[in-house]
This record gives C-alpha cells, sequence and structure tokens, in this order.
C-alpha cells in the first residue's frame, strides 16, 4: 500500500532528512517525490536510510555526474527541489553557486537542488562527507545559499519602505512585511546553525585532518 | 596531504573503481577509517584533475569507471612515505625513550 504525504521544509537538509528517516523507521520507504508531494511504499520498518546532499550550487552536468557515480556506489536516487516554483521552461540564477551552475534552467538543474539518496541500513552510520575539509566545505556551500535568500528577503523588506513603490494598502503592506520577517527568520535560522558549524570544524581542523 | 589522498593513492595501485576504493580503504584499516561516498568522489575528482591518478578505461558508463595511479601519483605516494617513515621515527624515538625512563 503507498501513501501519499505533502511537505514542504524549510529545513531542507537536517529536516527533511531526519522526517525521511522517521518515515523509514516506521515502515515507509520514498517511492517518489514531487515539488510537494512524498509517496511511500510500505516496507520493513528499519529497513532503509536515508541522507540528503546539496547539488544546487553545481552545474547541471555535473550535478548529473554526481548522481550516477551515487548510483554506481549502490544508492537509490532522487532529486529534490528547494523552491516551490510551478512554472515550466524558466531560468533561475543561483548567486551562491560556482561558475555555469549560476544559471539554472527547468528543464535543467532548476528544482533539483537536493539529492536525497536512500541505502538499505546495514549498521553503518549514512554519512556522505568524512573528510573534515570536505565537510567544511559543504556548510560553507549551504551557509552560502541562505544567506543569499536572507539577503534577497531584506531587500525586498527594504523595498516595501520605498514611498509610492507598493501599490496595496497599509495594512496589506504590514501583511507582507509580517510575511517577510517570518521567512528572514527561517532563513537566518540555518544561516547562523552552519556559521557556528564552520567555526567549530574550523577549529578543530588545526589539530585532525 | 591528507589521510584521505594517501588511501586513494594506494588504492588504484591496480585498477580500481569507486566502490572497490572504498572496500579497499575500509578493510585495510580494519574499518578504522570508512570514506564517506561523497567525499571519495571529491577525493578522486581532485586527483584526477591534478593527473595524480588517470582513468583506467574509457568507458563512459560511469558505473564501471576504473582508475589507475599515475607516473606523478606514485612520486607523490614516495614522498608522502617518506615523510610517514620520518615522523614514526622521531614519535617512536621520543615516546618510547620517556616510557622507559
Amino acid at each position: 500500500m503507498s501513501k501519499t504525504v505533502f511537505r514542504y521544509f524549510f529545513d531542507f537538509l537536517n529536516g527533511q532528512e531526519k522526517w525521511l528517516n522517521r518515515m523509514a523507521r516506521d515502515g515507509y520507504r520514498l517511492k517518489k517525490c514531487g515539488r510537494l508531494t512524498y509517496v511511500f511504499d510500505e516496507c520493513s520498518p528499519n529497513e532503509y536510510e536515508y541522507a540528503i546532499e546539496f547539488v544546487g550550487n553545481q552545474a547541471y552536468s555535473k550535478a548529473k555526474d554526481y548522481r550516477s557515480y551515487l548510483e554506481s556506489m549502490g544508492f537509490q536516487t532522487f532529486t529534490k527541489n528547494i523552491y516551490l516554483n510551478f512554472s515550466y521552461g524558466k531560468v533561475s540564477w543561483r548567486p551562491y553557486a560556482k561558475g555555469i551552475g549560476q544559471i539554472a534552467t527547468s528543464p535543467g538543474g532548476l528544482n533539483k537542488e537536493l539529492l536525497i539518496l536512500e541505502k538499505k541500513s546495514d549498521g553503518v552510520p549514512f554519512e556522505l562527507h568524512t573528510d573534515i575539509h570536505d565537510k567544511l566545505s559543504i556548510y560553507k556551500t549551504v551557509r552560502r545559499a541562505c544567506a543569499w535568500a536572507v539577503f534577497m528577503i531584506t531587500l525586498l523588506g527594504v523595498m516595501t519602505f520605498i514611498p509610492n513603490e507598493l501599490s496595496v494598502s497599509l495594512p496589506m503592506a504590514w501583511l507582507l512585511r509580517i510575511a517577510l520577517l517570518i521567512f528572514f527568520s527561517l532563513f537566518l535560522i540555518p544561516t547562523m546553525k552552519y556559521s557556528s558549524l564552520v567555526k567549530y570544524l574550523k577549529e578543530e581542523s588545526e589539530i585532525f585532518e | 596531504m591528507t589521510e584521505t589522498t594517501f588511501f586513494v593513492l594506494l588504492a588504484v595501485y591496480k585498477p580500481n573503481h569507486g566502490y572497490g576504493i572504498m572496500q579497499f580503504i575500509e578493510k585495510e584499516t580494519n574499518g578504522r577509517v570508512v570514506l564517506g561516498a561523497g567525499t571519495l568522489y571529491g577525493a578522486i575528482n581532485t586527483l584526477v584533475k591534478k593527473e595524480w591518478i588517470a582513468p583506467f578505461n574509457d568507458e563512459s558508463d560511469n558505473k564501471k569507471k576504473e582508475y589507475l595511479i599515475t607516473h606523478i601519483g606514485k612520486q607523490k605516494a614516495e614522498e608522502e612515505l617518506q615523510r610517514i617513515e620520518q615522523v614514526l621515527q622521531l614519535a617512536s624515538t621520543v615516546i618510547k625513550g620517556d616510557r622507559t625512563k
């Protein structure tokens, strides 16, 4: 029997990963996922484990190569979006990405910012990054993506205060500002979390490899 | 050189693919070092770019992509071996000397 769940994660790495692992613990295995939906099949509890990898900073060809590599390592892979965006045939600028990866298109790398990986539980923790330098660069990448979101939202917030720019009534303007403030904090929290992780790992990396 | 880099080099003295490299390292270190797949991918790509290792067969199929250490890679591994021997010698002298006090 399959089960469909509607869900969206602002905490797209840890939050989503924990949730998928909780589902797997309860005996649900991911079958496919859409922008807001997850379809699960029933399986034995604890049979599978999940990890999420951020690939939104990479060019589409690189992300595809990485995906096929991970499949060759024996993982089942799914692509997943970060943003909510329902248009088809679209180009997006990702200021935090590397080189050509800054331009994301749909069809292409847009809405495939994440890879969800599944492996059969084998007693070994599902860790994709075990090297301290590697972990550092991953956390920095994610922090950059979150920090850009914070910056863009701040910019939007400031714009609402420019006289005659907004064509909505005052109460609506404040509603918009409150909504922006909520988004602001939703991205600020992970930015700060990854900042402190980066700081901690930097200190560690001076002693350990 | 990081431990990860050195182990990957050692794993491709014979042609080896991603999964094989991971297993080699896990087995030879008795499970002390288990490389994450993402970390291994980064290490392989960096080493290919530096030309310390090279794809062994030209198959475009990722699943069979094998790698082999190059001449430069062997040179770097040799240097690393000498460095580790030096560290080992110094550490043995100091630590063992202290134990017998």
